[in-house]
């Protein structure tokens, strides 16, 4: 598959936006190169959809329980997720219209705003436990790391483009880099904040990368990151209790390991078939977070081992779909935001599958479309609006 | 330059797709294999360990108690059941979440419970608990109220739990062999330990999926009904009748003969074993099975902390103690009967067999003779008469005659070695000399005061086995206090019959022991004369013997009866453990057990129908009841009552009878002048008993008519003999009480000559 670069075929893009809606309109204002025409990727359009409609579906059988209990009434959580879902599919939609280099100019400033969110948040924000990572919105919270990791990918896009082949350079394509990264995650440890720390420094590691960073500074990296890790755990190793309950969870069941054998529980009950949709006893107000972050604990109990691996087939589908656009995408810099894009969508997927499952340590990151949150589903959708902007970009190949 | 650039620019272009490719394989692909292998670990291979520890957490099961079976006696009367009585408890974490008001709940709770109002307070502090006991057994009625409470208030954080507790009607009435049950409807004494596994029942349970706060699942139905299976009924041979004629006459001999260390009876059907009573005196509440007697608590007072506490578990476990077949003791002469069985059916003697005791008799191996209770001697007797003297002489050479291993032999026989094999637990285990010590042809001291009941300890339960062996023509029954097992809806489902261990002696050897153990009784002059019932024919014998290892003023009398003597039914043993020779009352069996096993006949002989056959010097002062003659003619009213053996005076001169003296359907002695009035008002006045202590018969007789009284007799056969006489009266002397009354008398055989001491 040869790389289409360059504006080669915008007339048929244009052919091809029949379909669209609102075609009319947006011919009218086309010259002014705000809005894009073209169709957008199917696969990834449906593939985002359906996995959004199993993730609503979920969050009402998970959540059902708890919000019975808690407020009175089972479908409180539901009816909000599926009100945010329709205003992102709205904004998906909308967004995929906008031009990215439209969305470009706003790189930097969305850089300075999250960073500005960020350093206000311990002051203002709300805490839940020891951790102050919330801005309250009043209909709903917000977390500012959410929108730093999609200013990242952004800026981080901006500026590789910008200095092309000096990546390969410490100075342009490290230094400035680190120094953003830096900034970030000190703010968020002040929250303090770790899934989103790592998070942040592997999206930014992976926007290096794709940007045209040397590899003997990841594996550099690797090599730094692996020794350090490697020689704390020799020396406090069980001392940490994130360690010691990852290892042995337990060693503390009423405490410290509680969420993550409940998950264990949940998971393991599920067994192939699952106990079947709704059928979970988990939810019961056994499972901490049942509706949020350990949501896919629940999946895989009702579910079965099947189901889980049907959903994580379709994520791993669209994560691929999201590649596939980036590397067809017309120029670096849209190239470099999908495959961002697409890449931050995997580490919240894996990160999450790997923390509830208990393959790495505990910690708290949502699954993308299924855990309840709506700022930052509709970023996520936002996010997804973007990727099928870019595909719009992309001729449909003719067949012969 | 513009080439170059071009270059570097599809240089740069192809290191990113390459770079986006490198991502795909990793991010899309090779990630999710991972996530895919791990999952399969943590899902499938590992699902049947975590599913169980899940399912461990998620079900709640909540027991629903059996109801625990009903003990009854052998005429289906209950002796101890059980009811549902409820526990009251609260949730703090429901109050909390309910926003319920504690000061309210507490209040009401308190004034309905008797619960401190700062305890429930207190309670409610624990806001993570969702349970907390308030009140445990409470009665049915106190938990209405509760409920009512709770309903009016819509009340969410107070509950009630079914419980069952365990009544005993009878209270203290064979406490010992009912036992009593602990916490968890575990029987921990007697009948409801034994028979424990039968009268538990099985407890049900509910097992549910609950939520971690334990409420339901919503749409989850998953709960598991298992039905509790109430107890199994047991059904005793003990008939509370006979029990309690029992204990009363022990505990009266108790009272009257000062006994410091209680007494024991046993009451057993010769002809199956079945024990038809067992008692322990003193006795416990099993209702309340914790709460010692008020003697013992005496003994307490001034011990405090530990000692106290050690104290107050030895005085319940002693009390709870069931000595009737747990201790052991030195039977004594009660036990010549076996002698005197085993020697009768060697053919060793006969009835005309003659004895003479010099007072001392010498035994080969002994360095000292042994001494007769009576040092002066009995002279010349016959069997029967060194029976009826329990001449320890004679019944040495009469064991001598058996030999020692002729005699052991026999020893094992009647069961003397073994336990019994009783259904209760705590049976105690007999005390004897080796085979080999006993059967030294060198030394046979020890076969010489064993022939007397000494050297050697059994239980009263094993005696009394073997009397009832002796008694019923020579066959060892195993005994037992569980006739029938009746599961809950009254069928039998197992059924005790009476089980023969062997023949021991013959039908004749035992009629011959009766007839020579009758005359103990009903000699008039012998040891066992105060056993005497008018109209029945009672065979005894009679023990006094020294507790072994204590002081030389620490008895143990007793008395064991069988009646009727000419074809036995009863057997009836009683045992007063330590009289206090303070009271200068002569320590003897003769004097102050035998008294006992005959009022206990004369109650129970009646009751199970044996019909007394009364000789013509009994007739004649054989007690009658006074028929009801009020509103007859007086002619018809005179030939009722000379029909029934009384004397009448008619006083005033009317045609009907308008009252009469005694009243009716009271018990005086046959021949006794009954006034009745036609016309003329009763004289309501007062008069004052007289002191009949130690007066003869004919002259309480006269003492009391001469007050204008009338007397009723038990005890002894009444005989002008002057050494009966009166020890104990109904009615104190002085007292003052209404013309007529009737006043009872126990005669007694005071002849202390012919009543053993030790031996």
């Amino acid at each position: 598959m040869a790389p289409q670069y360059g504006g080669a075929s915008a007339k048929a893009a244009e052919m091809n936006s029949l379909s669209d809606v609102g075609s009319g309109l947006l011919e009218r204002t086309k010259g002014r190169k705000l809005f894009r025409v073209g169709s957008v990727d199917i696969p990834f359009l449906m593939l985002t959809m359906i996995i959004l409609g199993i993730g609503l579906i979920m969050v009402l059988s998970a959540s059902f329980a708890r919000a019975y209990y808690e407020t009175g009434n089972p479908t409180k959580y539901f009816v909000k997720q599926l009100l945010f879902s329709g205003a992102g599919v709205i904004a998906m939609l909308a967004i995929s219209r906008v031009e990215l280099s439209f969305i470009s100019r706003f790189s930097f400033p969305l850089l300075g705003v999250s960073i500005i969110l960020l350093a206000i948040v311990p002051i203002i924000g709300v805490s839940k436990g020891d951790a102050t990572r919330w801005i309250d919105l009043k209909v709903t919270t917000f977390q500012p790391s959410e929108l730093a990791k999609l200013a990242v990918i952004l800026s981080f896009a901006s500026l590789s483009c910008k200095t092309k082949e000096k990546m390969k350079t410490f100075r342009y394509g490290i230094l400035p880099f680190g120094i953003i990264l830096a900034v970030i995650v000190g703010l968020l440890m002040l929250e303090p904040h770790i899934s989103a720390s790592i998070i942040i420094i592997a999206i930014g590691a992976i926007m290096m990368f794709l940007g045209g960073a040397e590899i003997k500074w990841f594996v550099m990296l690797g090599v730094f990151v692996g020794a350090a890790g490697a020689l704390i755990l020799a020396k406090f190793g069980y001392a940490i209790d994130r360690i010691k309950i990852w290892q042995d969870p337990f060693s503390d069941p009423l405490g410290k390991g509680f969420q993550i054998i409940q998950s264990l529980y949940a998971i393991g009950s599920g067994g192939l078939l699952g106990v079947g949709l709704g059928q979970s006893r988990q939810k019961y107000l056994y499972l901490p977070e049942e509706h949020n972050d350990y949501i896919f604990s629940i999946v895989c109990e009702e579910l079965g081992y099947i189901g889980a691996i049907l959903i994580l087939t379709l994520f791993a589908l669209l994560i691929i779909r999201g590649f596939w656009i980036a590397m067809h995408a017309k120029n670096r810099y849209s190239t470099m935001v999908a495959a961002g894009l697409t890449a931050l969508l995997f580490l919240q997927v894996f990160f999450n599958v790997a923390v509830v499952t208990n393959l790495i340590p505990c910690t708290g990151i949502s699954l993308p479309f299924f855990s309840y949150g709506g700022t930052a589903l509709m970023l996520q959708l936002a996010e997804m609006g973007i990727v099928l902007g870019i595909s719009r970009e992309i001729p449909i190949k003719r067949a012969g | 330059m513009a080439a170059e650039k071009k270059k570097a620019e599809q240089k740069a272009n192809t290191q990113i797709l390459r770079r986006t490719l490198f991502l795909l394989v990793v991010c899309g692909i090779l990630a999710f294999i991972v996530m895919a292998a791990h999952l399969y670990k943590v899902q499938v291979r590992d699902h049947e360990y975590y599913e169980q520890k899940a399912i461990e957490q998620q079900l709640r099961q909540t027991t629903i108690s059996a109801s625990r079976g009903t003990i009854y006696d052998a005429n289906m009367k209950v002796l101890a059941m059980s009811a549902s009585v409820e526990t009251v408890y609260i949730s703090p974490a429901e109050l909390k979440m309910y926003k319920e008001d504690p000061e309210f709940i507490a209040r009401n709770l308190s004034s309905i419970l008797g619960v401190g109002y700062d305890d429930i307070m207190k309670k409610w502090q624990d806001t993570g608990s969702w349970y907390k006991t308030v009140a445990v057994k409470i009665e049915q009625d106190v938990a209405d109220k509760v409920r009512k409470f709770k309903n009016d208030n819509k009340i969410k954080s107070v509950h009630l739990e079914t419980d069952t507790k365990r009544y005993y009607p009878y209270s203290s009435l064979a406490s010992q062999v009912l036992g009593f049950v602990g916490t968890e409807n575990t029987g921990l004494e007697g009948i409801e330990s034994r028979y424990n596994d039968y009268l538990k029942g099985t407890s049900g349970r509910i097992v549910r999926a609950a939520t971690s706060n334990g409420t339901d699942m919503l749409y989850t139905k998953f709960e598991n009904y298992v039905d509790a299976k109430n107890g199994n009924s047991v059904v005793l041979t003990i008939d509370s009748n006979i029990q309690y004629y029992l204990e009363k006459h022990i505990e009266q001999a108790i009272k009257d003969y000062a006994i410091l260390n209680g007494g024991m009876g046993i009451v057993m059907n010769v002809k199956t074993g079945a024990v038809l009573g067992m008692a322990t005196l003193e006795n416990y509440n099993p209702n309340n099975y914790k709460e010692i007697s008020q003697k013992a608590k005496e003994k307490l007072a001034g011990k405090t902390g530990d000692d106290y506490l050690k104290a107050l578990s030895e005085a319940q476990i002693s009390q709870w103690r069931n000595r009737a077949i747990s201790d052991t003791y030195e039977p004594g002469s009660t036990f010549k009967t076996f002698t005197l069985a085993i020697a009768l059916e060697e053919g060793l003697v006969n009835e005309k067999s003659n004895f003479y005791c010099g007072g001392t008799v010498s035994v080969p191996g002994r360095d000292t003779p042994v001494h007769c209770w009576k040092s002066a001697g009995h002279g010349n007797q016959t069997l029967a008469e060194a029976v009826q003297h329990s001449c320890n002489v004679a019944f040495v050479n009469i064991g001598l005659k058996i030999g020692a291993k002729k005699f052991y032999d026999y020893m094992d026989a009647f069961g003397f070695f073994d336990r019994s094999g009783i259904d209760l637990y705590g049976e105690g285990e007999s005390l004897w000399w080796d085979k080999g010590v006993f059967e030294n042809p060198k030394n046979l001291s020890q076969l010489a005061a064993a022939s007397f009941g000494q050297t050697f300890n059994i239980t009263p339960l094993q005696l009394i086995t073997g009397v009832s062996c002796v008694a019923n023509g020579g066959k060892l029954m195993k005994p037992y206090v569980v006739s029938k097992i009746l599961d809950p809806a009254g069928n039998v489902i197992k059924a005790n019959e009476p089980k023969m261990e062997r023949q021991v002696i013959s039908e004749e050897t035992s009629k011959k022991v009766c007839a020579i153990l009758e005359t103990v009784v009903n000699g008039g002059e012998s040891t066992g004369a105060n056993a005497y019932v008018a109209g029945y024919r009672i065979a005894g014998k009679t023990a006094t013997s020294e507790k072994i290892g204590q002081g030389s003023n620490d008895y143990i009398v007793s008395f064991v009866g069988i009646a009727p003597a000419d074809d036995p039914q009863i057997a009836v043993l009683v045992i007063l453990d330590t009289p206090d020779p303070k009271t200068g009352i002569y320590i003897s069996g003769g004097i102050m057990a035998a008294p006992a096993v005959g009022k206990i006949f004369a109650d129970v002989l009646p009751y199970i129908g044996v019909e007394p056959v009364y000789s013509e010097k009994e007739l004649a002062t054989i007690n009658a009841t006074v028929p009801y003659v009020k509103n007859m003619s007086v002619d018809e009213a005179s030939k009722q009552l000379k029909d029934k053996g009384f004397d009448v005076r008619v006083v005033g001169s009317g045609a009907t009878v308008t009252d009469q003296i005694p009243a009716a359907n009271i018990t005086v002695i046959k021949g006794t002048q009954v006034i009745i009035y036609a016309g003329d008002a009763k004289p309501s006045s007062m008069v004052s008993v007289p002191n009949l202590y130690r007066k003869t018969y004919s002259q309480a007789k006269s003492a009391l008519e001469a007050a204008g009284l009338y007397m009723r007799t038990s005890g002894v056969a009444a005989s002008s003999s002057s050494t009966i006489v009166v020890s104990n009266q109904s009615v104190s002397s002085g007292s003052s009480v209404p013309l007529g009354t009737v006043v009872e008398v126990t005669l007694i055989q005071s002849d202390t000559s012919v009543m053993e001491t030790r031996g």
